[in-house]
């Protein structure tokens, strides 16, 4: 049993040394014994059962602090936050393939990085550590790399060659992480596959210093973590295909589960969606600030010392000891204090997004219409605005989604994935009960103009007084029609988009501009 | 006003030197060495607009080669470390796989062990005329597939690859083993003169050969069996 006392003696000189991390205490638990320690939402919880396997071999607080100094690394080094983890996840697979060894590959090369920053850089019992653990084949490997590239014995005698490639690989280089996991998975490779088939036949055998799921990061990181990866230049296919990696992790942490009581088997995380989604985020908008209103009250905001000629009303008696003398007596400079005023609106919007056949599909390739519509929708949210969709291909053949005004985001991204890839025709109808909904909805049209019922869309728009921004793709007949039989309306903006890429930046740059308007 | 760090302008962070230190210090410069000589080389191979595998093309790319790699020493990682930088392109400026594949061939026959082992199986691009010369006592074994011209004029050495090779496999060899783990391409031992090439899976076609032997699946294909050249069977 791992004494807390020890624990409570140690976490400060452990703490002083890793520069004051922001970990709680760590606990203790009842755990697996040839599981070192665990970390589920920044608590560090260290396995009794391990420990008092392990405590005989070395001194007891040395254990403790080894155990906490490899916990703290991750926090402090490698991989820092669930982005570098992804990232390196994503490296190892290039290379090695499948899914669990490149997860096994990542676990160890950020377990080598971590150790080895902490090795070079602080005092600790970790060497010793490694020295007296239980090894599989690979840990074994791992334990004499360590021997190779600290310079320490720890008794270790491993696959000559392996370790010789292992220590060529600029651990310390965050740099050149990327190609430096490459490099370590394409080394390891054939070991893991070993490893791999020893474990189906003798049952599952772990890291001795524990697995690093998901567990150690909470739900904001993953989030800022998955964000920062879909802009990273990775592509649907790549962002996709990491998600799917995670997503029995991601599911078990809780992540993109609705809050709310209640049963039922919840939705399903759809990578397309939370792509775009990230994507969105991304994208600067500005937020509509609340203004701040002067009430005519005046508040004590600040002490000053009291002088002759002073009102005594003022005097703070708390602070100035029950006495009326300069320099020790204190009195209150008062402000006049400020309150919320009332919020200006920003009107909902409702956004147009053609999915006909002409378009790129959103789940195949990233769909910068889809991007476009998805930072509009996320710039009204927060503006606390609803957003309603009408996605279309050949509406009256039924070749469309509506969704009603709603503020709830993965409702609108998944709407705005769907793609129908037929035809281009509106069914204009079913447009007025969504304007009839709110008051005066923003209306985004997105489209490559080619609508074969061109006219009636004319004909309706030309009726309707809201703001109403149509981004088209590319110069046509269909589309210089419309703009000429609109040109004269003042509540319509036009933009040609050559260039795809650029929708996004459109949008958002009409949406400020809205949105200015109305502070 | 008082710099409130002052007080910790003298302390120092305990670190200390790890032997990883100077393994990736001294592995950093010999990738420098190498990578200097091969650009060294590019620069002179440069000059002919196209670069094309002629007889004295490959000599005297060779020639230079093998002066610029005698002048350091480095290890069979360097080698393998090497031609993923030269995949990566992001150091090295240009890859033409001509000169590269001699320049690989240089290191290979002038590295300090006999047998070198090269996992090459995530290179993008495949190399050429990997082998060149391979001289007698000398082994390469490459994992992943190669391109053209691989074993061209060995003399002796053996080169075992787990994986494909292309066209004129073996071209002009005198001496040594090529063992190829599965298939080749057409003119393979184009103008052989000795030595052997084992093939684990299939020939495309055969070169004119002048002597040696070539076996397919363990059976001989030449000269037992002679075919007609590059006749598809």
């Amino acid at each position: 049993m791992v004494p807390e006392e020890i624990i409570k003696k140690i976490w400060p000189k452990v703490r002083t040394k890793h520069l004051f991390p922001e970990l709680p205490i760590p606990k203790v638990s009842e755990g697996r014994e040839n599981v070192a320690l665990e970390m589920k939402d920044k608590q560090i919880t260290i396995n009794t059962a391990f420990y008092d396997k392990i405590a005989h071999k070395m001194g007891v607080e040395e254990v403790v602090e080894a155990l906490l100094d490899h916990g703290i690394s991750h926090y402090t080094y490698c991989p820092w936050d669930f982005h570098t983890h992804l990232r390196l996840f994503r490296e190892a697979k290039r290379v090695v393939q499948d899914k669990e060894q490149a997860k096994r590959a990542a676990g160890l090369f950020m377990d080598v990085v971590a150790d080895t920053h902490c090795v070079k850089e602080k005092k600790t019992p970790l060497p010793e550590l490694y020295k007296h653990i239980d090894k599989g084949k690979v840990d074994a490997v791992i334990s004499s790399l360590y021997q190779k590239i600290w310079g320490l014995d720890l008794c270790a005698k491993e696959d000559e060659e392996v370790v010789r490639r292992l220590s060529r690989i600029p651990y310390l280089d965050k740099k050149q992480w990327d190609k430096s996991i490459q490099k370590f998975a394409r080394v390891i490779k054939a070991l893991l596959e070993v490893e791999e088939e020893e474990d189906r036949q003798e049952g599952n055998q772990t890291n001795p210093m524990g697995e690093h799921g998901l567990d150690g990061y909470t739900l904001e990181e993953i989030d800022q973590g998955l964000r920062n990866f879909a802009n990273q230049n990775v592509g649907l296919k790549e962002f996709k295909e990491t998600f799917e990696d995670f997503k029995d992790e991601l599911k078990d942490v809780g992540y993109g589960m609705e809050g709310g009581m209640g049963r039922g088997e919840g939705t399903p995380l759809d990578a397309d969606l939370i792509y775009y989604m990230k994507l969105a985020e991304s994208y600067s908008i500005p937020i509509k600030k609340v203004p701040m209103e002067k009430r005519g009250f005046l508040n004590p905001h600040s002490h000053c010392p009291w002088e002759i000629g002073r009102p005594f009303q003022d005097v703070d008696v708390w602070t100035s000891f029950g006495k009326i003398m300069p320099g020790i007596t204190q009195t209150w400079n008062k402000i006049e204090g400020s309150t919320f005023g009332e919020r200006e609106s920003v009107p909902d919007c409702i956004i147009i997004i053609d999915s006909s056949g002409s378009m790129t599909n959103p789940r195949k390739n990233l769909s910068y219409a889809v991007l476009g519509a998805a930072c509009a929708s996320d710039a009204y949210l927060r503006n606390d605005a609803k957003v309603a969709v009408y996605n279309f291909s050949d509406a009256p053949m039924g070749g469309k989604a509506i969704l009603n005004f709603t503020a709830e985001r993965v409702k609108i991204y998944g709407v705005l994935c769907k793609y129908f890839g037929g035809g281009t025709a509106l069914n204009l109808n079913e447009l007025d009960p969504l304007l009839d909904a709110a008051k005066e909805p923003d209306i985004f049209i997105i489209t490559d103009m080619k609508i074969t019922n061109l006219g009636k869309v004319i004909g309706y728009f030309q009726n309707i007084n809201n703001r109403i921004t149509a981004v088209y793709i590319g110069e046509n007949t269909y589309a210089l029609r419309f703009r000429e039989a609109m040109e004269k309306k003042k509540n319509m903006s036009f933009y040609n988009v050559t260039k795809k890429e650029d929708i996004p930046k459109i949008v958002l740059g009409k949406i400020k501009e809205y949105f200015r308007g109305n502070l | 006003m008082q710099n409130p760090f002052d007080d910790f302008r003298n302390h120092r962070t305990r670190e200390r030197e790890i032997p990883l230190d100077s393994i990736i210090q001294s592995r950093d410069r010999v990738m420098s060495q190498i990578t200097k000589g091969y650009e060294k080389l590019l620069e002179e191979e440069v000059k002919e607009l196209v670069w094309l595998v002629q007889y004295n093309t490959v000599i005297k790319a060779y020639t230079l080669a093998e002066k610029v790699v005698k002048e350091f020493e480095y290890k069979a990682e360097d080698i393998e470390e090497f031609c993923y930088e030269l995949d990566s392109t992001d150091k090295i400026p240009y890859l033409i796989t001509g000169p590269a594949g001699i320049y690989i061939s240089a290191l290979c026959n002038y590295a300090q062990e006999e047998e070198i082992i090269l996992k090459l199986n995530d290179l993008k691009t495949q190399i050429n005329l990997l082998g060149y010369r391979l001289p007698v006592g000398k082994k390469v074994a490459v994992e992943g597939n190669l391109g053209d011209f691989t074993g061209i004029g060995m003399e002796g050495g053996e080169l075992v690859v787990e994986g494909n090779a292309k066209n004129y496999t073996g071209a002009g060899m005198k001496s040594g083993i090529v063992r190829i783990s599965k298939n080749i391409g057409l003119h393979t031992g184009e103008w052989m003169m000795g030595g052997e090439i084992f093939v684990g899976g299939r020939v495309r076609g055969l070169g004119k050969i002048v002597d040696g032997k070539v076996y397919e699946d363990d059976k001989v294909i030449y000269p037992r069996n002679y075919r007609q050249s590059n006749a598809y069977y």
